[in-house]
């Protein structure tokens, strides 16, 4: 969580910095940034958790107890999802403020792009978390969660936004909001499926 | 059935023709048992005689079985149906996330069970002060020994004060004082009144506590009963043995003895002779006692002989045994 809450921050703030980068808004910038590095992260984060607590059996001892199982997952990834909004929300709030000093007011143009920006994040972000989910439920092997969390996610997760860069007729924030609850819910029903099902 | 249960108070668990297949391999064939009220059940076996899968049944955590068991008469189906509360659980090998302070642990763990922040307050205090932990209450859980550890594997299965304790294995990978602390400690829970269930594969740790016993081996129970009830089962004759002071003293006349069948010099380098009586064996022990208080011998041992629990572990587990 300090990678995230702290490292996005101050590696959006440093990239500003950059030479000929200093005319181009940090809040974009943060927004890709948050997406691409936070979605990865977070993804890991829940696999690799999720792998080795299944494996060292840390799940027993929550199963025993009067409480469904998806709570149990759902609380997880929740819990990741809500960091990296809070991670998200100190980038931006950091990047309008580095810009105010630099720039000035920000032209509406920005500022809409940046809105459609964040939202394509937290969408990819949802995607990113469900699968580094379904992959820590799925895989035995920590190293192996992650891996696949990382590069199978990554790109599953670019593809699934892909459609707001080449198609210019989709409203990108109606598209992100649509994809970020459908796609993780999918996935999500998968992993809850999956864990339930599942002899401890 | 079910009726009939519940109104048997002291039936707390049953386990009914049980049976679990893992694909190829039998972990339980058609296993049957009933824990009383009060009873300290050691469950014993060699590693993967199907121990923990038992237990994991009980608890809830393996779903898909054949047979029945019960909890207070109440068939476990899918769900525990409230059972829960009943069932206080210390796993073998379980992590805790560690990450999690003791106390942090502890009231989600009290949370998730249903306690409410007052009752959990004293619930916690209680546990960490009966494990002796209440020193490390706000230390993260990496930070603990193996030792402590398992005694937290502890205090969170009385947390919600259960009726039954279901301990599974834990005694295993302790150093000496551990082991003789936490054994302690479960003879205090019985004495308490606490019905538990133990799983080991270690003898003398069941046969320190329990007061029924258990042996499983291959999946199939191959006997239950008390300590007693296991060592006089394996007849091995009405034996005497005598351990003379020293080779000059024997006692004369006692292969006279009418009642006296056989004599065997055991260990002659020990003076240890081995006497078996017939079926009357108080008038043999009388007569042979008659003979050492007149001759005045001098003896450092007198008993009879009975089978020792490794033996009869020995008979139906054949052979793998480990002793500490």
């Amino acid at each position: 969580m300090i990678i995230l809450w702290i490292g996005i921050p101050l590696l959006s703030f440093l990239l500003h910095f950059i030479p000929n980068t200093e005319d181009f808004p940090i809040t974009s910038l943060v927004a890709i940034l948050i997406a691409s590095i936070g979605g990865t992260l977070a993804a890991a984060m829940l696999s690799t958790s999720i792998a080795s607590e299944k494996s060292r059996h840390v799940y027993d001892l929550f199963l025993i107890r009067p409480v469904r199982r998806r709570n149990i997952l759902l609380a997880k990834f929740f819990a990741v999802y809500f960091c990296l909004i809070i991670a998200t929300g100190i980038s931006l709030i950091l990047g309008l403020i580095v810009d105010g000093l630099t720039i000035g007011i920000l032209p509406e143009y920005v500022l809409v792009q940046t809105s459609e920006s964040l939202f394509i994040s937290l969408a990819g972000m949802a995607i990113s978390c469900s699968i580094g989910m379904l992959f820590g439920i799925l895989v035995s092997s920590v190293p192996v969660a992650a891996i696949l969390s990382v590069y199978l996610g990554n790109q599953l997760t670019a593809l699934s936004i892909l459609p707001t860069v080449f198609l210019n007729f989709i409203n990108p924030i109606l598209f992100a909001l649509i994809i970020g609850i459908l796609i993780p819910t999918f996935i999500l029903t998968i992993s809850i499926m999956t864990f339930n099902r599942r002899q401890f | 059935m079910q009726q009939s249960l519940s109104e048997n108070n002291k039936e707390l668990v049953k386990f009914s023709n049980v049976s679990k297949r893992y694909r190829e391999l039998l972990a339980l064939d058609h296993i049957s048992f009933t824990i009383n009220k009060g009873d300290i059940f050691g469950y014993i076996g060699p590693n993967g005689a199907g121990k923990t899968t038992t237990i994991k049944i009980l608890v809830g955590l393996i779903k898909d079985y054949e047979g029945e068991v019960y909890i207070r008469g109440k068939k476990i189906t899918k769900n525990l149906n409230g059972l829960q509360e009943v069932l206080g659980y210390h796993p073998q090998d379980v992590g805790f996330q560690e990450w999690r302070t003791v106390d942090h642990l502890l009231k989600t763990f009290g949370y998730l069970s249903g306690l409410n922040s007052v009752d959990l307050e004293s619930n916690i205090q209680e546990a960490l002060n009966f494990v002796n932990l209440q020193d490390v209450r706000y230390k993260k859980i990496i930070h603990l020994s193996g030792g402590m550890i398992q005694k937290l594997r502890l205090a969170q299965a009385l947390l919600i004060k259960p009726e039954i304790l279901v301990l599974d294995e834990p005694l295993s990978g302790l150093d000496p004082f551990s082991r003789y602390q936490l054994k302690n400690l479960i003879k205090t829970l019985s004495k308490e009144g606490k019905t538990i269930l133990f799983s080991s594969h270690i003898l003398s740790d069941v046969q320190d506590i329990a007061n029924k016993i258990g042996i499983l081996n291959n999946g199939k129970i191959m006997k239950i009963g008390t300590p007693d009830e296991l060592q006089n089962e394996f007849q091995v004759g009405n034996l005497i043995e005598i351990e003379y002071a020293n080779s000059a003293e024997h006692c004369i006349g006692i292969e006279n003895i009418p009642n006296i069948e056989s004599i065997k010099h055991v260990n002659p380098n020990r003076d240890l002779i081995h006497l078996k009586s017939n079926e009357d064996l108080d008038l043999s022990i009388y007569n042979i006692l008659k003979i050492i208080t007149e001759q005045k011998c001098r003896i450092h041992n007198f008993k009879l002989l009975k089978p020792s629990l490794e033996d009869v572990y020995l008979k139906y587990v054949g052979g793998e045994i480990k002793r500490v």
